[in-house]
């Protein structure tokens, strides 16, 4: 049952083929065989998904309503809130900090009555490309235990690939959904900025963070979207605006649509990935869609403008681990002073450091023009260049990384480390919604995705060019064997 | 290219309440250098009379701010479950001005 999609699976818990309870046990028995090897998750919901798999049976029993996820298990990214759950954020820092509240994407899969069965790993505080940055655990690619999963959302992404779970929750600051997604080869989804609340997500780059899912399949992402795309009034940047269909959009043929590919910006991708690439391309034309090719040369600033941005925006935000009112505090402190200084020093690692430092540096007297002003300028443009390019065509396509899933431990400088969110960081400064879809291997058995953007609030088209793309692909059906 | 020195990591770490070793004070001068030069490339972008880009959503065409009005979010009890010293109602910390303050 494990190579289900969520679809699949809830549609065979309506009709009685399968229990809340029997996919309950068969998810939790894989996940313990699995975890220690993968590292996919921080926390496990034994007894919750248990309790909660009884009680829907129950409800189902005695012929109540049952929610559009009901019977599906799960995974939160640990930068989320789950009442009384702790949220780690991957960090030492808030290793005891056990949510007071829910975030409002928990409450609103709960309402579906969708099985919450554990908290995944990730870079700490969702700051990395790897999840090496994990200050709790490493987490391994399922496709080859050498190799990263990605980041920063590392622990969704394995553990939907080995099929441990159909579905998780990421969030995605700079390609953090869409990166690992690809690098696992699973479907990874970012919505329009705004789209998906963001209350009780532990903030990192406010202008850029969005909640997404991961799914063994688009028509999953579609479902995602629908429930968790509506208005939020906690969230300040949720969009005032009531759930799209997507689903059943889904099928509305392609043909005509217009695929936009900047091939200025592709130049010095790789031949294999080059190729890969084209092959995709080759789909969509075959599917009846035009490509046409859009100026983004302006996507070389983007690396620039986001480690200004979104390491300004960190340094604010983290701000608030003070070790006073929450997180670990330092017991060697014996001033006010030391509480921040120590808690800090001893409770961040070296890359959430790094990031606070920068941005702390950006925004200092002196340079803030410099560095920050001009970065909101640039930003300003490289909107407009996407404008332009999306009047020209519906999505623009291109690769989701550089590379494949790469070694554990290979890229040590942190700048090669941020090139390999090239493709996906425009998305962010853009705000639009984007997705990576599987789209092959590498001569090593490697997945590759394909990367599709839209305009602000298609996030219909991105799903439904994405769903053409794979129902006429097997690329996606396709899983790591030793955990088959 | 702005020059950062040594000082300038020390500053940084004062303003952001980060304690760091010299060892540590080494790794962050090296990191930053490399970043911000890459940031550099910024420069070639002529951005004369371009406004600055404050808020990507499209809701900030909207009002975005709720209603003003008084609600129970968070109780006491689930607030002091995380505070890591306190007593019974009151958040403790150790003394502002060190202990011959």
């Amino acid at each position: 049952m494990h190579h289900f999609s969520a679809t699949e699976l809830h549609r065979q818990f309506i009709d009685g083929t399968l229990s809340a309870a029997d996919i309950v046990r068969h998810t939790l028995a894989r996940i313990d065989a699995h975890n220690g090897t993968l590292g996919s998750f921080l926390t496990i919901f034994h007894e919750r998904a248990l309790k909660q798999a009884e009680a829907l049976d129950e409800k189902k029993r005695r012929g109540e309503r049952l929610g559009r996820l009901a019977g599906v298990p799960i995974a939160f990214k640990d930068n989320m809130n789950i009442k009384g759950e702790i949220t780690t954020c991957g960090s030492k820092f808030l290793t005891n900090f056990k949510a007071p509240f829910s975030a409002t994407v928990t409450e609103l899969l709960e309402h579906e009555d969708a099985i919450l069965i554990g908290k995944t790993n990730l870079d700490e505080f969702a700051m990395g490309s790897s999840t090496e940055n994990s200050a709790l655990q490493k987490t391994r690619n399922p496709w080859n235990l050498k190799c990263s999963p990605g980041g920063s959302s590392g622990g969704s992404a394995s553990a939907v690939a080995a099929r441990l779970c159909p579905l998780a929750l990421g969030s995605d600051t700079g390609g953090s959904i869409r990166q690992p997604a690809s690098l696992c080869g699973v479907v990874g989804y970012k919505p329009t900025y705004g789209r998906v609340s963001r209350y009780g997500l532990v903030a990192f780059g406010s202008s850029l963070d969005q909640i997404g899912p991961f799914a063994t399949a688009v028509e999953d992402v579609a479902l995602m979207m629908e429930i968790m795309g509506r208005h939020c009034e906690k969230d300040s940047t949720s969009i005032q605006k009531g759930p799209d269909a997507i689903v059943k959009e889904l099928n509305t043929p392609i043909g005509g649509m217009k695929i936009g590919v900047p091939w200025q910006f592709l130049e010095g991708l790789e031949p294999q990935y080059q190729q890969s690439f084209q092959e995709s391309l080759k789909v969509y034309q075959d599917l009846g869609a035009e490509c046409v090719e859009v100026d983004l040369s302006m996507l070389k600033y983007s690396i620039a403008i986001y480690y200004i941005l979104a390491t300004a925006e960190a340094s604010t935000n983290l701000s608030r681990f003070d070790g006073i009112r929450y997180g670990v505090r330092s017991p060697k402190a014996t001033t006010l002073e030391e509480v921040y200084d120590l808690s800090r020093q001893e409770g961040f690692g070296d890359e959430v450091k790094r990031r606070i430092m920068l941005g702390t540096f950006v925004l200092s007297s002196g340079y803030q023009e410099a560095y920050y002003r001009k970065a909101q300028k640039v930003r300003t443009l490289l909107l407009q260049k996407y404008a332009e390019a999306f009047s020209k065509c519906d999505l623009i396509a291109t690769p989701v990384s550089p590379f494949a899933a790469f070694e554990i431990g290979s890229i040590k400088d942190p700048l090669q480390m941020y090139l390999a969110d090239i493709y996906t960081i425009g998305a962010n400064l853009a705000g639009t919604p984007a997705i990576s879809v599987p789209s092959g291997f590498t001569k090593d058995g490697l997945p590759i995705g394909l990367h599709l953007t839209g305009p602000q609030l298609a996030d219909s088209t991105v799903c439904r060019g994405a769903y053409a793309f794979q129902k006429v692909t097997s690329f996606h059906k396709q899983s790591p064997k030793a955990f088959s | 290219m702005v020059q950062i020195h040594k000082e300038t990591v020390r500053y940084l770490a004062r303003l952001c309440r980060i304690a760091c070793t010299e060892e540590q004070e080494n790794a962050l001068l090296h990191d930053m250098k490399e970043v911000l030069s890459y940031i550099d490339l910024l420069n070639e972008v002529p951005t004369d009379g371009v406004t600055p880009c404050n808020n990507v959503s499209m809701s900030c065409m909207q009002t975005p701010l709720r209603a003003d009005t008084v609600k129970q979010t968070l109780s006491a009890k689930d607030f002091f479950e995380n505070v890591p010293q306190h007593t019974a109602r009151l958040v403790r910390i150790p003394p502002v001005r060190g202990q011959g303050g």
